[in-house]
């Protein structure tokens, strides 16, 4: 009898608690979350805002050729972010985490250092850099190299480097604390039971430092489906990725329930994708998360 | 002790209250409430006007007309007392009632105003709003740098400027300008014509070196572009650092648009708001706002006071001869505005 009333006491306890969040969730994330669902089903008003009338016009809308090829772009170029984040990333992480603890701990601290200054900054600041009359150009034209300025901003390349730029810390940090983590006595391990080191990598390091990866991936392919203000600004505005198709529904077109539909229909995407990726790694958290 | 506490608490609350109170009743119609862009009015003339009238003004900015609109609804054209609007929109709140009629015996200084920018549609009698500024969105070029000739917006489409060309990133104007090219309305309704400019403007896509809405002016500065369709004060910001670079005032017609000040039709104190729109129509005060503007002045008594150099800018001093039959930029069908879109998403992926 006495036993059962200490047992269920601490579950009293935490119940307030639960409470908030729970009310808390409602309000901010579940609540705002459906009426943009709601207003999925509306039609756009004449001058702007909605109207009460129901349609499921927004929805056929999205399979139309101009959307689709808009989707199949941005899937790609969040594809090529994430790969080339992985691809650099992975090093990175990898070498800084054989530091001694306090070279480690300088490195992370330099690499989070610009998150502090705002992203359009740091975005202006390549600008400054790559422009026809910026510091490379003017150098590269200095030391006699070339003759008329490189166009190296506005263009693809341009907006895969700023890409790369923003969301290469999120794949370095979820990698960098799989890796610290690592039991390093495993791979020792493996070593002395005659793997090369290259052999020992992939089949000891690499899939031990799985969670990590997927982590830094999804951080990764989430955001740069959104990043509108990267092809704006170094792309020149002249690729529409699903960020910029939204902006423009709803800055443009004036057309809030057509924003919606497409919010609501990348939401489903990446949701989709993060689902097909943790069954093909075989990941069962996003581990590397936290 | 937490009683006494909060007693005391309570107490200096009230007390304030009371304080803040007796403050408003003294001093009921010292303030003005302005609800425009950021940075939109020059702050020396702002405090000028404070100096000469002791009103105090409470500056509240906006970032697109459309959330001044939805804020002006909500307070039943209550709130404020100025707003500055661009046509499109003051149209929209006048058809609403949101506009309130000016006394023009309380602002004797609106004669000096150019009839020119007055009886536009979205005020035909002149009744309700003080023109602000004017401005049109123009050809401007590197004579260096483009070796073909300029003289509209076919020119745009030349070959020789392949990937030379910013143009700002909005769906109406441009597509407005490609309309003007073939020799149509800016404010076009008929589907098959707009579907014919949407194929025009496919093919600009080769010479697009970057859409642009904020700073196309630095593109073309710093040499990233040679040629560009930007508007007005971003035309004055490229000829102030590039006085070598030229102006073309497209043949086919130009595109025009004002932002003018209008009193809510429930504004909280409208006899200062006359009082600020006498100010702003002083031939000095509206030479000042111009210059920091960096748009067509629209008083004709302000010419005089306007210097040299903003004269001889052809971005603000368009002779009314070359402006010529210039059409304003208004709200079309829903449908029209969803072919645009289309066409604009088209020509942005392409």
């Amino acid at each position: 009898m006495r036993e059962r009333e200490l047992s269920s006491a601490p579950k009293r306890r935490i119940a307030p608690t639960v409470w908030i969040l729970a009310i808390w969730t409602f309000l901010f994330v579940a609540l705002p979350l459906l009426y943009v669902i709601g207003i999925t089903f509306l039609e756009k008003d004449d001058v702007w805002g909605i109207t009460n009338v129901f349609t499921l016009e927004n929805y056929k809308n999205l399979f139309s050729a101009v959307y689709g090829k808009v989707f199949l772009d941005s899937f790609l170029v969040a594809i090529a972010t994430t790969v080339l984040t992985l691809l650099i990333g992975y090093p990175f992480a990898y070498f800084t985490a054989k530091f001694p603890p306090r070279v480690r701990s300088f490195i992370v601290l330099l690499l989070m250092t610009p998150f502090w200054i705002n992203s359009l900054l740091r975005l202006n600041g390549w600008i400054i850099l790559l422009k026809a009359n910026g510091v490379v150009n003017v150098s590269l034209q200095a030391l006699g190299l070339i003759d008329e300025p490189l166009k190296i901003l506005y263009n693809n390349g341009a907006m895969m480097l700023g890409m790369v730029y923003a969301l290469l810390p999120f794949m370095i940090t979820s990698i960098y604390n799989s890796v610290e983590k690592l039991d390093w006595t495993v791979v020792e391990a493996s070593r002395d039971l005659g793997a090369s080191p290259f052999k020992a990598f992939c089949t000891v390091t690499v899939p031990l430092t799985v969670p990590g990866i997927v982590a830094g991936c999804v951080l990764v392919f989430v955001p740069s489906m959104g990043l509108f203000f990267i092809s704006d600004l170094l792309g020149g505005g002249k690729t529409l990725l699903l960020g910029n198709l939204i902006k423009n529904e709803f800055m443009q077109a004036r057309n809030w329930p057509m924003g919606a539909t497409l919010s609501i229909a990348m939401l489903v995407f990446t949701t989709v994708f993060i689902y097909l990726y943790k069954k093909v790694t075989g990941a069962k958290t996003l581990g590397g998360l936290r | 002790m937490k009683k006494t506490l909060i007693r005391a608490f309570s107490l200096v609350l009230i007390l304030a209250l009371m304080l803040m109170s007796v403050g408003c009743s003294s001093a009921p119609a010292q303030e003005l409430v302005i609800f425009s862009w950021a940075d939109y009015i020059d702050p020396e003339l702002l405090a000028q006007f404070t100096e000469e009238t002791g009103i105090a003004i409470n500056y509240n900015y906006y970032t697109s007309n459309e959330e001044m609109l939805t804020k002006l609804e909500a307070a039943e054209g209550g709130d404020y007392d100025i707003v500055i609007g661009s046509d499109f929109v003051v149209n929209i709140a006048r058809n609403e009632g949101l506009i309130m009629e000016i006394d023009k015996e309380k602002v004797p200084n609106f004669s000096n105003l150019n009839p020119a920018y007055l009886n536009h549609y979205f005020d035909p009698e002149a009744k309700y709003t003080v023109p602000y500024v004017a401005g049109t969105p123009l050809i401007v070029y590197d004579p260096a740098k483009v070796t073909c000739e300029i003289t509209g917006y076919n020119s745009l489409w030349d070959p020789s400027l392949a990937d030379q060309l910013v143009v700002m990133d909005d769906m109406r104007n441009v597509i407005g300008m490609t309309l003007k090219s073939m020799g149509y309305s800016l404010n076009t309704e008929d589907p098959e014509i707009i579907a014919q400019a949407g194929e025009k403007l496919l093919q600009l896509k080769p010479n697009i070196r970057a859409l642009d809405g904020d700073t196309p002016h630095e593109k073309l500065i710093s040499g990233e572009c040679t040629i560009g369709y930007i508007f007005t004060s971003q035309v004055s910001a490229v000829l102030s650092e590039r006085p070598d670079f030229e102006v073309c005032y497209p043949e086919e017609g130009m595109g025009y648009g004002i932002d003018a000040f209008f009193i809510p039709a429930n504004a909280p104190h409208a006899d200062a708001a006359h009082q600020f729109l006498n100010f702003m129509c002083d031939p000095e005060v509206s030479a000042k706002a111009s210059v920091f503007t960096q748009y067509i002045n629209c008083n004709s008594a302000a010419t005089e006071y306007l210097p040299q150099e903003f004269l001889d800018n052809k971005a603000v001093n368009i002779p009314a001869d070359t402006l010529g039959e210039t059409e304003f930029m208004q709200d079309i069908s829903a449908e029209a505005t969803e072919q645009m879109n289309e066409i604009w998403n088209a020509f942005k992926q392409a």
